[in-house]
């Protein structure tokens, strides 16, 4: 056995007090196997993983039981300080998942995979080290290993960046592999690509692995086994196909029943019968450059094109998504929509009217009709403000309610439409979690009582089970208001459950758009054909299906 | 990371419990002791400053002349010494009126404002001012009664006529106590120092009011519309910083009168360039933040977006460079001081110690305490910066305000 973890117990203090963050788990890691820990955040998954290196400061972290056994001999936990060096990195070896804090940026990466190689094996000579480097980078699938030896770690995009870790990994002959979120932050189809590198890597060398994720979608493709984790304890542990489709646990059953592919989503209007309503905004031929400067006067030397030429419609309560990877122009496209950029070329239509150019004084009055909701939870609130004053002041603005009490009158049935509770008026943002947040967010833009919400990656940074209770919450809202939805995702589960046409955005420009069904199903242009393949997802037996 | 709260249980008294993030970082402040210490030394000279007229003063608080009871320090106070006593008054009853703060802060300017112009309008304290008539000993043989001030010396009130016109150490003779000796003119050196707080406290804040002002303006501007309104900006600050304070300060006291009105706006006007830069700096980074971006959404109105939903969030800084700003105008007028520009006749720190190194012996009593009272202010504002700049840090308290 690689690694048995016992009854591991870690206590967090901080100022406020302790946190028991987990609270006494046991697994265990074969060698050339690959053990899923998955859990919404806060489960206490990553403490884990930390607590395993033993990478959480002693003043704040203190393990009052349990043992982490490393090869049936060395209990990590009770280690001295001074030996630790050599179990981290040498025999442990773990990536992280922001790729692109965790490489130096002053060190060219081939110095950075040596001088990890030399920590572990000092005896071993510059030019060993240096081929063993080079191999190791061929292995992870570089590109020309001999000229990225000598890269700066910004030449190197997020997904040439984690294969750099791994690389490092693997240049060290690490035998148990720690990755906490590795593939989050990249794109599907990046993640794609380093999920299959993990996995022939790991049968090619035998490597234990500990991955830690969120998405069982990821799980589903990578695991042998499963452990889901809640609460800092671990609900259910077992094979993954036993996990995954036929959960004994009820957590494990919620969190794949709030799957977005698993929930059972109301049609209100099908395609066939739907009347052809009219078209309430449209774009022609939309164009947002991003001047890049240089030079001593800062002259503009070319531009970006974020949005190059994209023409679009939607018709009133329509929900329109919006696809597309990082870089694709999605969200800049969004806030030339609610003119929070000025568009280079092209029209943007609204009810009739031309509002791409229209003078910002008289695009106020149509401020109303179109809103927007934004991804960041923790940012999209002022945190000096009470949500109060944040629902009241745009209605105050606009000449909306006759008075302050009726403003606030009106806050509260706001609140009540988004399923918060009336006592939240007095409250500050930082009082609340991250999906109340993002209902406050979509209250604010209801308060102005818009004709159109541009949702931009509203989901992208919550748990999947408060995912689905703010999809179901936009599509009643919908319904209630009449509202029209430009929801902007780079997760094509999310688009399926909720949009009823889709428009797919690669490099600035759209590369298919139709009714979501067909899209989804049947696409046409080969871009969405390869972000569908990408996406890691797996859809529960029906038996599953019945079960709220 | 964030606890939600928990809304099924009874809420009323969490909610009359609820701080506000600006009383939060407040009481953050306040719990080092180091900010303590410095806030009860400002406090004290506060009250110094304020009640000064009543605690040193030559003239008898109240007595009665052939049945006449009469207060000849009363008549004696200026628009000034008015102003600070009504304002202490009303700051008091402010502080216990259930008012919304805002409100209070400007009702606080509307009596600050009425009060000084009346003061100014009816109170005309007599020109002439002979301190003999009232001094002690004199007073109490030829009237009923007395009620002298807790020390019974004028700041200006040079002895010179007792025969012992010079320097006293501290409690020289038994029949005149002088808790602090007196400076070679005679006057009483405790008397001084306490009528000195006000120039101390004045300028620092007046000066610093200034510079903040002018440096929020200028900076959130840059800040906010970034571009060439910024590089312009920028060079206005480069060339403000260019310019020596002090030197520009000795010019002017040269070419003008010594006012304490021209050093305050000279010490403001070169001192907002460090402030304007923390403020550009986080106007920068505020104004692409979501909730920004959601206020222009909204299509909320810039001077909203100005001060409502951008300034408060960047004042942080601010508040903490103003801290130690106020310590560096209360050094620069006690520096002008010392190289005798400062005002002529009216008590400052920095005079004394002037006139502690002129003297030929060495008085440790002239030095220790205007000296003492220029490290502890400084100190204390330096202090209360400092734990300031802590309570504002976000890491300090990740697990409050994630």
């Amino acid at each position: 056995m690689l690694l048995q973890i016992e009854n591991l117990h870690t206590v967090l203090r901080s100022r406020q007090g302790s946190t028991h963050a987990v609270r006494g788990i046991d697994l265990h890691i074969e060698q050339g196997e690959t053990l899923c820990l998955v859990g919404e955040s806060g489960s206490g998954k990553s403490v884990t993983a930390l607590s395993v290196m033993r990478l959480l400061p002693e003043a704040v972290a203190s393990h009052p039981q349990g043992k982490v056994i490393y090869e049936n001999q060395t209990d990590l936990l009770k280690l001295d300080n001074d030996l630790l060096p050599r179990f981290r990195g040498r025999e442990i070896a773990m990536i992280f998942q922001e790729p692109m804090l965790s490489l130096n940026p002053v060190f060219t990466i081939g110095e950075q995979i040596v001088e990890a190689i030399q920590l572990t094996r000092q005896d071993m000579p510059y030019s060993k080290a240096r081929r063993t480097a080079l191999n190791a980078m061929a292995d992870v699938r570089l590109d020309n290993p001999e000229t990225r030896f000598n890269d700066y770690p910004h030449r190197l995009s997020g997904g040439q960046r984690q294969r750099v870790m791994i690389a490092m990994a693997l240049a060290c002959r690490s035998r148990l592999l720690i990755a906490d979120e590795p593939t989050t932050a990249l794109d599907v189809t990046v993640q794609a690509e380093i999920l299959a590198l993990i996995r022939d890597l790991q049968l090619s060398y035998g490597m234990g692995v500990l991955f830690i994720t969120h998405d069982l979608g990821v799980v589903a493709q990578i695991a042998d086994r499963v452990a889901v984790m809640k609460d800092g304890r671990i609900v259910e542990q077992g094979d993954r196909d036993d996990v995954l489709y036929s959960p004994q646990h009820e957590y494990t059953r919620r969190l794949i029943g709030a799957l977005p592919q698993n929930l059972h989503r109301p049609r209100v209007v099908s395609e066939a019968d739907a009347p052809a309503s009219e078209v309430l905004l449209e774009t022609r031929n939309l164009k947002v450059e991003f001047p890049l400067r240089g030079g001593l006067l800062r002259r503009v030397v070319s531009k970006v094109r974020a949005v190059d030429g994209v023409s679009l419609k939607i018709r009133r309560a329509e929900i329109l998504a919006l696809v597309g990877e990082s870089g694709s122009g999605k969200s800049t496209l969004g806030r030339a929509i609610v003119r929070l950029l000025k568009p280079d070329g092209g029209q943007i239509f609204f009810d009739g009217k031309d509002i791409a150019q229209m003078s910002s004084g008289a695009f106020r009055s149509l401020r109303t009709d179109i809103q927007i909701v934004f991804q960041d939870p923790s940012s999209s609130l002022n945190p000096r403000l009470d949500i109060a004053t944040i629902l009241t002041e745009p209605m105050a603005v606009h000449g909306i309610g006759r008075t302050d009490s009726h403003r606030e009158q009106l806050a509260r049935e706001l609140l009540a439409a988004v399923n918060l509770p009336e006592e939240s008026l007095w409250r500050y943002p930082h009082e609340f979690s991250g999906g109340q947040r993002q209902r406050i967010g979509i209250a604010r833009a209801l308060a102005v009582d818009p004709q159109i919400i541009v949702c931009d990656e509203i989901t992208s940074a919550l748990d999947v089970s408060i995912q689905s209770e703010i999809l179901e919450l936009l599509l009643d809202l919908r319904k209630r208001y009449q509202l029209t939805l430009l929801f902007i995702t780079h997760d094509i589960s999310v688009v399926e459950f909720i949009s009823d046409h889709t428009a797919v955005m690669y490099k600035g420009q759209l590369v298919e758009t139709g009714p979501t069904d067909l899209v989804c199903k049947q696409p046409q242009h080969e871009y969405t054909q390869a972000l569908l393949n990408a996406v890691p997802r797996f859809r529960s037996n029906s038996q599953l299906a019945g079960i709220e | 990371m964030n606890s939600a709260p928990d809304f099924s249980s009874d809420n009323s008294e969490v909610l009359l419990h609820r701080r506000s993030p600006g009383i939060r970082v407040l009481s953050d402040t306040f719990k080092s002791r180091g900010a303590m210490f410095g806030a009860g030394w400002l406090a004290l000279l506060a009250l110094a400053a304020v009640f000064a007229p009543l605690l040193a003063n030559s003239r008898p608080l109240l007595n009665s002349v052939n049945g006449m009871i009469s207060s000849p320090a009363f008549i004696y106070l200026t628009p000034l010494d008015f102003t600070l006593l009504v304002m202490f008054l009303a700051a008091v009853i402010l502080f216990f009126l259930p008012l919304s703060f805002r409100k209070k802060v400007l009702l606080f300017g509307v009596a600050f404002t009425a009060t000084w112009l009346l003061a100014v309008e009816f109170i005309n304290p007599p020109k002439l001012s002979v301190y003999e008539t009232h001094r002690e000993l004199k007073s109490e043989t030829s009237a009923d009664w007395v009620v002298h001030a807790p020390i019974p010396y004028s700041p200006k009130d040079y002895l010179r006529d007792y025969g012992d016109t010079g320097l006293q150490a501290p409690t020289y003779s038994a029949d005149r106590i002088h808790l602090m000796g007196t400076t070679e003119n005679g006057a009483d050196l405790f008397s001084r120092m306490i009528h000195a707080s006000r120039l101390a406290l004045g300028i620092g804040l007046v000066a610093t009011g200034i510079a903040i002002a002018i440096g929020v303006i200028v900076g959130g501007l840059m800040g906010y519309f970034a571009g060439i309104v910024d590089m312009l900006g920028m060079r206005l600050v480069e060339i403000f910083e260019a310019v020596p304070t002090l030197f520009l300060l000795l010019t002017f006291v040269a070419f003008f009168d010594r006012s304490i009105y021209i050093m305050m706006v000279i010490i403001g006007l070169t001192s907002w360039p460090g402030y304007a830069r923390y403020v550009r700096a986080e106007f920068l980074r505020l104004r692409q933040q979501d909730f920004v971006q959601a206020a222009v959404a909204s299509g909320i109105p810039l001077v909203s977006i100005f001060f409502r939903h951008i300034l408060p969030n960047a004042f942080a800084p601010v508040l903490v460079a103003a801290s130690f700003g106020v310590a560096s105008a209360i050094l620069a007028e006690a520096t002008l001081s010392f190289l005798g520009l400062g005002l002529v006749d009216d008590p400052s720190w920095g005079q004394m110690l002037n006139q502690a190194v002129r003297s030929s012996t060495f008085n440790w009593w002239m030095a220790l305490f205007p000296g003492g009272a220029i490290f502890l202010t400084v100190f204390s504002y330096n202090l209360i910066g400092e734990s300031l700049r802590d309570a504002l840090d976000p890491l300090t308290h990740h697990s409050e305000s994630r």
